[in-house]
């Protein structure tokens, strides 16, 4: 039998074109497809770094467990088991929770990872009964989260442009930096222009200068050719 | 010549480096028989090439600085095949055995990790392994001819020897060159591959490669290089195109006279540029073949390999930590060794075998896994008269495959189709 489309000859009986999806006409006196490989798959593979990630989990369930269990114990209640008790759901979604998934998307961990600090850093600041929460560490882990994740989009999903994508990160961390101190003016009353204009002074120049890479072509060339591996 | 353990080749260090949680870098030989495969036998023929092939019974292992391969205390097991070849061989598996012998009713298959082996190397130990089953199987003697070899004899240390520091420059070649254009797709769910065979007579294939003027290995490369050529302009827009390359392996035994049963091969990038101007197949055929020729020679050769044996030579390489090596040469595989060609076609030519053996043997396949990034591959081999050109892939698109079989076709050449998938 032909495949009608792609002119190439296929075994008796299959019922379309392996290679263009088109359906054969399979007379009835045809023999019976006889299949190349039997229809068994390989048993699920089960990477040893599950395994690991495994134990690691069952280790932070256990350390929560002895750390609630000794603090009730001594104190009757948290105290300092409390910066624990959350800090290692914190440790396990920052550095475990990838580790289940095969490719772990930045865009989504990302975002993750700065909700789990932000609850963390809440608990810390009712903890000491500040109130330092929604003024400054809110919009400072907010706008990390938008611009990490911005660049982890881009990165992903554009794929093209790193120099423009790169260049404009680093301007955009050293407005960043200044933001901070801004915050930390309102919040904590200490002076502005501390110390922001440096990191604003150094992120711009080499973000400026990771765009003019990208806009002058022969400065490109002779980076590549300088840092080539 | 017994050895307990074996240091990588030169070109087998990059491959534990890069396996990852989901792939690995193997490939596949197989010979079909005109009889049902006896298992039992099967066993035993396998157990009978530990003593000759010592480097193929071997167990993968981390070292402080280098990655070590050990004689295995496991035996091969004989196992059946599963609905798709060249399936996930995992570190743990390699821990295990670095190769694995498998068969489904006439066929016998060894699916080899790279890293103890190339295709010239599993091909000699394919070819031994069928010749000692129909001895055990049918009782008749297999004359030491075709690379046939005494299972009595001791392996010669030529035969184990990284032949690579044997033959090294001393000046490297540049490892720079252009990115080349990338095939995509819909990815399979984990690990399932796509193989389709297109079978052709191999005279044909000749006769029509030397209307062009070409090797057989060159003309299949134009061809694929035509196909994708089409596939990127028709999906990509002219200035954005990136030169169309095809991955090349060349043999070095031939240009070096080395015996090793070892890795002893090297790759070539070799392609056209579509933004330059149309080719038509007669001047892709034209620029492959004077690229090849300028390349796949010894002293260029030598320039390649010194480049990959320069750093086992710096001592602070040497004594760089094995986890700083990985990342290093995963972030070179990542810039050199995939970003480089489109697609890889390994040919393996054609494989010869004594009267006396291929009176049992209908066929011979050579399969190459999938690269990390590349979703499709393609080898092939001849045996009995007839091509055998596999081409696999990880994606659910068989695009590539249907305009390289039909233009194929096209030529004037006839295609038998064959499938996994049924």
């Amino acid at each position: 039998m032909y495949c009608v489309k792609c002119g190439v000859r296929l075994n008796d009986g299959i019922k379309k074109c392996p290679l263009c999806e088109t359906p054969v006409w399979v007379p009835e006196d045809a023999p019976e497809y006889e299949s190349l490989y039997p229809d068994t798959y390989p048993k699920a593979y089960r990477d040893s770094s599950l395994a690991a990630v495994t134990i690691m989990t069952v280790l932070c369930l256990l350390a929560e467990l002895v750390v609630f269990v000794v603090c009730k114990n001594l104190y009757g209640e948290l105290r300092w088991g409390g910066y624990a008790v959350l800090g290692i759901p914190l440790f396990y979604c920052i550095v475990l929770l990838p580790m289940w998934f095969n490719e772990p998307n930045p865009v989504v961990f990302i975002p993750i990872d700065h909700i789990a600090t932000a609850g963390y850093v809440l608990y810390v600041c009712v903890k000491t009964g500040g109130s330092w929460f929604l003024s400054f560490a809110f919009p400072v882990i907010g706008i990390a989260c938008i611009l990490f994740t911005t660049l982890a989009c881009l990165i992903k999903y554009v794929q093209k442009g790193w120099l423009y994508i790169f260049g404009g990160f680093f301007i955009l961390l050293g407005g960043y930096s200044m933001l901070i101190e801004f915050f930390e003016h309102i919040t904590f009353g200490t002076d502005m222009f501390r110390w922001c204009l440096y990191s604003v002074g150094a992120c711009s120049f080499f973000g400026v200068f990771l765009i003019l890479a990208a806009m002058i072509k022969p400065l490109r060339k002779l980076l590549y050719k300088r840092f080539f591996i | 010549m017994y050895r307990e353990w074996f240091r990588l080749d030169t070109a087998a260090l990059i491959f534990p480096a890069i396996v990852r949680s989901d792939w690995c870098n193997v490939f596949r030989l197989s010979a079909t028989l005109n009889e049902d495969i006896d298992r039992d036998v099967l066993q035993q023929a396998v157990n009978d090439l530990k003593e000759r092939f010592p480097s193929f019974y071997v167990t993968l292992h981390r070292g402080l600085f280098w990655y070590y391969l050990e004689q295995s205390k496991e035996p091969v097991t004989v196992g059946e095949e599963y609905v798709y070849p060249l399936s996930f061989m995992g570190r743990a598996e390699l821990q295990k055995n670095c190769m694995r012998v498998l068969y489904y009713k006439n066929r016998i298959a060894v699916e080899f990790f790279h890293a103890i082996t190339d295709g010239r190397g599993g091909s000699i130990y394919l070819k031994n392994l069928v010749a000692r089953y129909i001895t055990l199987k049918y009782n008749i003697t297999v004359p030491l001819t075709d690379k046939i070899l005494n299972l009595d004899d001791k392996p010669s240390a030529e035969e184990l020897e990284d032949s690579f520091f044997k033959n090294s420059a001393i000046a490297s070649a540049s490892r720079s060159e252009a990115t080349a254009y990338r095939l995509k797709g819909t990815k399979e769910p984990k690990g399932y591959k796509h193989l389709i065979t297109g079978i052709l007579s191999s005279d044909v294939l000749l006769s029509k490669a030397h209307e062009y003027g070409a090797s057989v290995t060159v003309f299949l490369a134009a061809v694929m290089a035509r196909c994708i050529i089409d596939m990127q302009s028709e999906r990509v827009s002219p200035k954005r195109q990136k030169p169309v390359k095809i991955t090349l392996p060349v043999d070095l035994r031939r240009l070096y006279n080395s015996n090793t049963i070892r890795n002893f091969t090297l790759v070539l990038n070799i392609g056209v540029d579509p933004r330059f101007g149309e080719y038509t197949l007669q001047e892709l055929c034209n620029s492959i073949n004077h690229q090849l020729h300028t390349y796949a020679t010894p002293q260029y050769m030598a320039g390649m390999i010194a480049s990959n044996v320069f750093p086992q030579k710096n001592i602070a390489v040497r004594l760089a930590p094995l986890f700083i090596k990985n990342f290093v040469m995963n972030t070179v595989y990542k810039m050199c060794g995939e970003r480089k060609g489109c697609i890889n076609i390994s040919n393996l030519g054609v494989t010869t075998m004594p009267e006396e053996m291929s009176r049992y043997v209908s066929r011979m396949e050579f399969i190459i896994g999938n690269q990390r990034s590349y979703p499709n591959n393609c080898s092939v081999i001849s045996c009995n008269g007839k091509t055998y050109i596999n081409m696999i892939r990880n994606i659910k698109q068989s695009e590539l495959e249907r305009r390289f079989f039909s233009k194929l076709v096209e030529l004037g050449i006839a295609v038998d189709i064959e499938s996994n998938r049924g």
